[in-house]
């Protein structure tokens, strides 16, 4: 078993991080896959998985609920596992109208927020919705279920700060004093709209409506207004999701590629992990270029030529290509490994370097064979 | 390829996937443009900054710093975006003061869905627009967009607002933004992609949500970090025999072989980006560089430099 399996034997939830485009989504599933081989039921929950890798999990059709990837599937791909794989794709809007649907006092309550149009931003396009939603689902999935082990994806971030102040972020929005101060005498009169302006002909409330427009406001009042009563169930749950990040059983795995920019967010990324005191279970430097030549002189095309001349291969231009591939390999090789080695000075936790493979990962036996460097 | 004339325009949008490499196809954008004496502005939107550094200068800020000669950048952020709309909107400073920076009132706007894309978005484009002693104070804006789902909700909030909200100053602002974005002769979006799985799957579908949803002009899809077919079938498969060989050999015929496996998987995505984008595909060769600097935004530049020849003038000549 690789270290990083071992670092999370006891764990009950990995929850892959890290910048976009790094693989943390194949490396998820490659993580689930390997425990479900081990023996174990296992979720994996992917946010935006490559169209490939989605079939090969079974998720063509499924959004936001769990389907079991078939046994036939698994045999199919020369596996046999000793427990069970599930897989599913996080459907943000759906996973917050669910949210809404449980703390709606009312289906009419209900209703009127589904049809707000702040609500329909706020759902879909808000920055940072996609992360609240992430750990909203993850909780249900970890207080209700009975997996073994449940590894989330987590869709990749603007910044990796969003993904742990995002919730706070849109709490905050929802929960917001200054927006029900300026809004009470409305909101206690049962009148908003277009009574929003003779907010006891509020200087701050006109001024506002002058830079955001009426509308907007206007909105917002009905938003807070059928929100209101509901900020309490919100906030509580919340304060769980954030209580169960840090728990022991939780395990963060920092998924990073070689590149200094990714690099750099990672270790930023780990740091904010560490100050939280969230558990982290280990750090992946994935696709790395690995040096093919040891320390000493490259080989020029004159010492290419002889060689490729002694095994008997017509050489043309091929000496000189030979050697131009191998200088720049050993190049971007020297490069990784200097990178890697900075992230793993400053981190904890497990350690794996993933060589940059000779193809994508997109199929079972493929993301098997990484869970078993993993 | 007839040149694409995109240094012409007035403002390039440069998105695609997170680490494909946006940041620095903009920058050799604008290098190129700066030195055929274009007075030239990048804008970053609430980033970490990679534009400035990489040409070597220190972080601008929101205030536009100059970095090189004719090349200027700046990080564009919610909250001075806000301050300086504000300010602009109100006309008054203390009117300004004493509503906005309230504690309270600032976290509200700050809430409001939209409202910090509007500023943003409105800093860039009035870059754009203004001008000083009758001429732009910038021949070209370049804005260096985010990743793909976070660039579609920042350009396409001037036409969302003028959707739903009735004629006022915020409309009015709304206008002018989104006709200075669907002109054609003005602002042209470029796409950055990697000659991968994921990479080309996202950008065929910004390109559909750029054509449908943002109405946008778009220049050209540029493929970045394309290996070259340097070792033809025949010599690939000599070569994989080899692998095993002694050194020097079979460390060269092992480098050789993941060349060619990567240059043959990237030319496959390659075609199927082509076949799904109708845009001049732009190839940005992949480059060995052990530092991404101010040295590797040149070699970018010098690569993008024939697909962008022809209706501009001729480089001014280095300074």
């Amino acid at each position: 078993m690789g270290e990083l399996s071992a670092a999370l034997q006891a764990k009950r939830i990995a929850v892959c991080v890290g910048p976009g485009g790094v693989g943390k989504t194949t490396l998820a599933a490659a993580l689930g896959l390997g425990r479900a081989l081990a023996g174990g039921k296992v979720l994996v929950c992917t946010i935006d998985p490559a169209r490939r890798l989605a079939n090969a999990l079974g998720l063509e059709a499924l959004g936001n609920v769990e389907s079991r990837v078939p046994e036939a599937r698994l045999a199919e791909a020369g596996l046999h596992a000793r427990g069970q794989l599930f897989a599913m794709m996080l459907d943000v809007k759906r996973t917050w109208d669910d949210l809404v649907a449980r703390h709606a006092p009312d289906p009419a309550r209900r209703e009127r927020i589904y049809r707000n149009r702040l609500y329909q931003q706020l759902s879909s396009a808000l920055a940072g919705s996609q992360e609240y939603m992430a750990m909203e689902k993850l909780y249900e999935l970890a207080t209700e279920r009975d997996y073994d082990l449940i590894v989330l994806d987590t869709p990749p971030t603007a910044h990796a700060l969003d993904f742990l102040d995002a919730p706070d972020r849109i709490l905050d929005f929802l929960g917001n004093d200054t927006a029900r101060t300026l809004l009470a005498p409305a909101l206690s009169a049962g009148r908003v709209g277009l009574k929003l302006f003779q907010l006891g002909g509020s200087y701050v409330a006109k001024t506002m409506a002058r830079f955001t427009g009426a509308e907007v406001l206007e909105d917002l009042a009905e938003f807070m207004a059928t929100f209101q009563g509901m900020y309490g169930g919100f906030k509580d749950r919340a304060a769980a999701v954030r209580a169960l990040l840090a728990e022991p059983q939780v395990g963060f795995v920092l998924t990073s590629s070689a590149s200094p920019r990714a690099v750099d967010e990672t270790l930023f990324f780990h740091e904010r992990l560490r100050a939280e005191r969230m558990p982290v279970a280990g750090v992946v430097a994935n696709r790395v270029t690995r040096e093919l030549w040891g320390p000493g002189p490259l080989p020029d095309a004159v010492e290419l030529e002889a060689a490729l001349a002694a095994q008997r291969v017509p050489d043309g231009t091929l000496a000189s290509r030979l050697a131009r591939t191998l200088a720049e390999h050993e190049l971007l090789a020297r490069a990784d490994a200097r990178e890697v080695a900075r992230l793993f000075a400053e981190s904890s936790g497990a350690r794996v370097e993933l060589p940059r493979l000779d193809t994508d990962v997109h199929d079972l036996a493929h993301l098997a064979r990484l869970a078993a460097a993993l | 390829m007839p040149g694409l004339a995109l240094l012409d325009r007035r403002l390039l949008v440069v998105t695609g996937k997170g680490g494909v490499g946006k940041s620095t196809i903009a920058t050799a954008l604008a290098l190129l443009a700066a030195r055929r004496g274009r007075r030239v502005l990048v804008c970053e939107v609430n980033a970490q900054e990679r534009v400035a550094p990489l040409l070597g200068a220190p972080p601008a800020g929101f205030e536009t710093r100059q970095a090189l000669p004719n090349l200027f950048t700046a990080n564009v952020t919610p909250a001075e975006a806000m301050r300086e709309y504000g300010l602009m909107t109100l006309r008054f400073k203390t009117l300004y003061d004493a509503v906005f920076e309230n504690r309270v009132v600032r976290y509200f706007l700050r809430a409001v869905p939209s409202l910090s894309e509007l500023v943003m978005l409105g800093k860039v484009l009035h870059e754009v627009r203004t001008e000083e002693h009758g001429r732009p104070r910038w021949d070209l804006v370049v804005l260096d967009a985010p990743a793909t789902g976070h660039a579609v909700q920042l350009l396409r909030v001037p036409g969302a607002l003028l959707e739903t909200v009735p004629p006022g100053p915020l409309r009015r602002d709304a206008e002018w933004m989104h006709a200075l974005l669907v002109d054609p002769r003005k602002t042209s979006l470029q796409i950055v992609t990697l000659p991968e799985e994921m990479p080309v799957n996202e950008a065929i579908e910004l390109e559909a949500a750029v054509r449908t949803v943002l109405g946008v002009a778009r220049g050209a899809l540029f493929v970045n970090a394309m290996p070259e077919a340097r070792f033809t079938p025949g010599e690939t498969s000599v070569l994989s025999d080899l692998v095993a060989a002694a050194p020097p050999l079979g460390p060269a015929a092992a480098a050789a072989r993941l060349q060619a496996l990567r240059a043959e998987q990237a030319g496959r995505y390659l075609a199927r980006a082509r076949a799904a984008i109708d845009l001049p595909a732009v190839l940005v060769p992949l480059l060995a560089r052990e530092r991404w600097d101010l040295g590797a935004v040149e070699a970018v530049a010098a690569a993008l430099e024939p697909a962008l020849a022809g209706a501009s003038p001729p480089p001014a000549g280095r300074r």
